[in-house]
């Protein structure tokens, strides 16, 4: 028997410094702990067989995580939640299990929510919505064939605002996944540069979708 | 007796409130920084098995410093330990702090960010116990860094109260008179057996008002305890030792402590497991402590006597405990000489019935060139095809007798015949040059022997055919060290050393041999503190003021800064590193006790000087002195 399941995690606090090479390493070792039925992949090395849907940033928390393994043996989901979070150290935490109804490459878009901790945060507020008015907003972007520059205007411009005392909040949509994605602190970084001072911004991300925002499950 | 229970990995919710409120003050800034600095992962803790305590449910804190970055100190065993010992106790939160590394030092400064402990995130200068384990002369400039960055007196004489006592363990303890200004006390000899009670003692003493003086004369009554404030230096118009005067009824000598019963020991029955790739990243397993070798030059082979097995039941069950605790795919079976562990195929066996199903490899850190076999390799799977690594450690038999590395030529061709044979192609040989007594025909013999192991591939019946053999000889320069036969030996110096690595290089003909060298200059400065006294502590300080860390690190290693300080403050280096001492001369650490007799070190000496070798304890006793600890092999012979 083989089935592939999606497990679903959050990666929050200290884990948000986790790069996603360890997280990979920190998964597979979850698994060995659990002693779980997985498929193991049949080369000279063998290794649990783990895909990770769209990689999170360094720094990022992501609440709704997601990789796939394949099962060898059926065992009941709480179960295998219950294991696995007792191998993973507690700012992981496995929190559902469910079978995949899209494939990990349909991830196309994702949700982000960037939190400014501000004592003004309306006067932020205006700033940043005065950046996202500017003609255009070009930022050096690194891509596998080299830098270039881009206008990320565009993906930016539908971006919502929200206040909260001591606190912004943005929400935005950006594209995310194997086919490329737009990283939310190149706004930041832009807007930084052109109000001339620091800002500390939370990024989280909290939603994945497909390329028609189908929530990606 | 201490109470003791399980190691509790908070999962209360309120409990975790708490914590989390503590470390997300700090968090606010280090969000800043982290995303800037490489490898964030270093300076963030939460790794699976770190364990959380409520700070207002213990007595005591207990910062672990490893003076390193936090790859490096992750891959000690004895921080593994030390951490789970401390923290089976209810009383004790011992959390880990690691040297950051040049850039998030930078970050913290410009933030205003004091050194922090990994599990807390609370600052280090709240801490009752600021511990540092001394594995290496070249970080000591990151323990006054760490210390400086703690905001914590760097003095011991300015560090009043009874809190923030810093002390240290670990084996260059046994000379850490370049040290004293700056630490309380030194502990010797096995952690396992003193720390806990010098633990305990602090917390009596707090709980009855007493005062830091109190404490640190209660504390070197406990054996094993070497409290350097209590000792007067009288120097000799040379700038020797002229004898050293204990104050106070403090014990003239300090003798290390030795935990006898190894099957009893503490062992650790889970690892911190870290996000980030350190550099051993696997499960270990401590088989024996000890060796029975005696090579002449390894300070280790003499600090750690006597000779001390754990039974196969025990190495067996403490691996699959860490296996089972961590996820770890890889056991080490960790020792000065793992193979000479007399029960060592009967382990492998043993291990073999669980780890196969279990997709666990054993491997050992170091194989010998005198047993090594199809036997031993068959059964540890994690021997790579790779590369194998030996270490003849000198060219010649004349000067492998010398140093009492006995390895004979022979049984290195019957070895790598044996590796050829089995497919392997690579071989790494490790050599040491500047030994006493070495001339230029010694140091050719290195690339000699060498090229030798490249003729016997081709010897090899059952090489791989068409594939190219590749042989590297690497070259570190000696240090002599303290509790050595070699301890009195005037080190080369770097005009000389260096002209010894020419002759290396050059001598070396066939682009099938690779030779490497290391340092001469770093192997000089390592020589001047391993060996140095009191007068050193000025040193290190103004090498503080100036900034100087991380000089084990090729890339923050500044030897003229070095030069400077000692001409700036009129400390002659070589009269540490390369003078040769007589034996009748004081040296800094005599009133330091390994059990090692002085007697039996001259005699090591002379015999090394005559080319003469020494059996190693399973053979015939030598009579080191170790067996006043009545423990390990010492003691089983006599049976």
């Amino acid at each position: 028997m083989r089935k592939d399941v999606r497990v679903w995690f959050s990666k929050t606090g200290t884990a948000r410094y986790i790069s996603h090479l360890d997280l990979n390493r920190c998964m597979s070792r979850a698994f060995r702990k659990a002693k779980l039925p997985l498929w193991y992949t049949e080369g000279f090395n063998p290794h649990v067989f783990l895909t990770f849907a769209a990689p999170l940033s360094l720094g990022f928390e992501g609440h709704h995580e997601s990789m796939d393994i394949r099962l060898v043996e059926d065992i009941p989901y709480p179960e295998l939640i219950e294991k696995l979070n007792a191998g993973l150290p507690h700012d992981i935490r496995v929190w559902a299990v469910t079978e995949p109804e899209m494939k990990g490459n349909d991830v196309a878009n994702a949700e982000y929510v960037l939190r400014l901790e501000t004592e003004d945060p309306a006067g932020a507020c205006e700033a940043l919505k005065g950046v996202l008015a500017l003609p255009e907003i070009m930022v050096m972007k690194h891509g596998k064939k080299g830098d270039k520059s881009v206008d990320i205007k565009p993906y930016f411009a539908p971006m919502q605002f929200g206040t909260e005392p001591g606190l912004l909040k943005m929400t935005v949509r950006l594209p995310a996944g194997n086919q490329g994605g737009i990283n939310p602190t190149l706004f930041i970084d832009a807007a930084e540069k052109h109000l001339g001072q620091e800002l500390l911004v939370r990024v989280e991300r909290t939603r994945l979708f497909d390329k028609g925002f189908r929530e990606f499950r | 007796m201490l109470k003791l229970c399980a190691v509790s990995v908070i999962i209360g919710e309120n409990r975790k409130t708490t914590i989390r409120k503590a470390v997300s003050m700090l968090n606010r800034k280090l969000d800043k920084i982290l995303p800037k600095v490489q490898k964030p992962g270093r300076y963030v803790g939460g790794e699976l098995n770190s364990v959380i305590k409520n700070k207002e449910d213990v007595d005591v804190r207990f910062a672990f410093c490893f003076p390193d970055t936090y790859e490096i100190g992750m891959s000690h065993l004895g921080i593994k330990i030390l951490y789970s010992l401390f923290n089976r106790v209810d009383y004790i939160w011992c959390e880990r702090v690691f040297a950051p590394w040049v850039d998030m030092e930078q970050a913290m400064l410009e933030n205003d960010i004091p050194l922090y402990a990994l599990e807390s995130g609370d600052p280090v200068r709240d801490f009752d116990f600021i511990g540092f384990t001394l594995q290496y002369e070249l970080s000591f400039t990151n323990i006054l860094n760490m210390l400086r960055l703690s905001g914590v007196p760097l003095l011991s004489r300015d560090r009043t109260e009874l809190k923030n006592i810093v002390i240290a363990g670990g084996p260059c303890v046994c000379n850490p008179e370049p040290l004293t200004d700056f630490f309380d006390l030194f502990l010797l000899g096995d952690g396992e057996e003193v720390d806990l009670e010098v633990i305990e003692l602090y917390r009596k003493c707090r709980a009855e008002n007493k005062t830091k003086r109190d404490f640190l004369l209660e504390a070197a009554k406990i054996e094993g305890v070497y409290v350097p404030s209590l000792y007067d230096v009288e120097y000799n118009a040379d700038g020797t030792v002229n004898r050293y005067i204990p104050k106070e009824g403090a014990p003239a000598t300090i003798r290390k402590r030795v935990c006898t019963d190894v099957d009893n020991m503490y062992f650790p029955e889970s690892f911190i497991v870290p996000f980030l790739d350190i550099v051993h990243d696997r499960a270990v397993v401590e088989v024996l402590r000890g060796c029975i070798r005696g090579c002449r030059f390894c300070q280790a082979g003499f600090l750690y006597r006597p000779f001390r097995e754990k039974s196969v039941e025990t190495v067996n069950r403490q691996a699959k405990s860490l296996c089972e605790t961590t996820g770890y795919d890889e056991i080490s079976l960790s020792s000065l000489s793992t193979s000479d562990y007399s029960h060592l195929f009967e382990l492998l066996d043993t291990l073999h019935t669980w780890t196969e199903d279990e997709r666990v490899s054993a491997s050992l850190p170091s194989l010998r060139v005198d047993n090594f076999s199809t036997e031993l390799t068959d059964k540890i799977a994690s021997v790579r095809k790779s590369g194998l690594t030996f270490a003849p450690e000198a060219g010649t038999q004349r000067m492998r007798d010398v140093i009492n590395k006995n390895v004979t030529e022979d049984e290195l061709k019957r070895t790598v015949t044996i590796a050829f044979n089995n497919s392997w192609t690579k071989v790494k040989l490790y050599f040491m040059i500047g030994l006493p007594t070495e001339t230029e025909e010694d140091v050719a013999g290195i690339t000699a022997l060498g090229q030798k192991v490249i003729d016997w591939y081709y010897e090899a019946e059952n090489r791989s055919k068409g594939k190219r053999v590749s042989v590297t000889v690497s070259a570190a320069a000696f240090v002599p060290k303290p509790f050595t036969p070699f301890q009195w030996f005037g080190q080369d110096t770097m005009e000389t050393l260096e002209k010894k690595q020419k002759l290396l290089k050059s001598s070396a003909t066939s682009r099938k041999l690779t030779v490497n060298y290391h340092g001469a200059q770093t192997s000089f400065l390592e020589a001047v503190f391993a060996r140095g006294d009191r007068k050193l502590n000025a040193v290190l300080l103004e090498a503080n003021r100036r900034g100087l860390r991380f000089d084990g690190w090729a890339d923050c290693f500044d030897f003229d800064a070095w030069m400077q300080i000692f001409a700036d403050l009129g400390i002659d280096p070589a009269f540490y590193a390369n003078r040769q001492r007589s034996f009748d001369e004081v040296l800094p650490w005599d009133h330091l006790d390994y059990g090692i007799k002085k007697s039996f070190l001259i005699e090591e000496c002379k015999r090394a000087y005559a080319a003469q070798t020494t059996p190693n304890c399973r053979e015939q006793c030598s009579n080191c002195g170790v067996a006043c600890f009545k423990g390990g092999l010492c003691v089983e012979k006599r049976c």
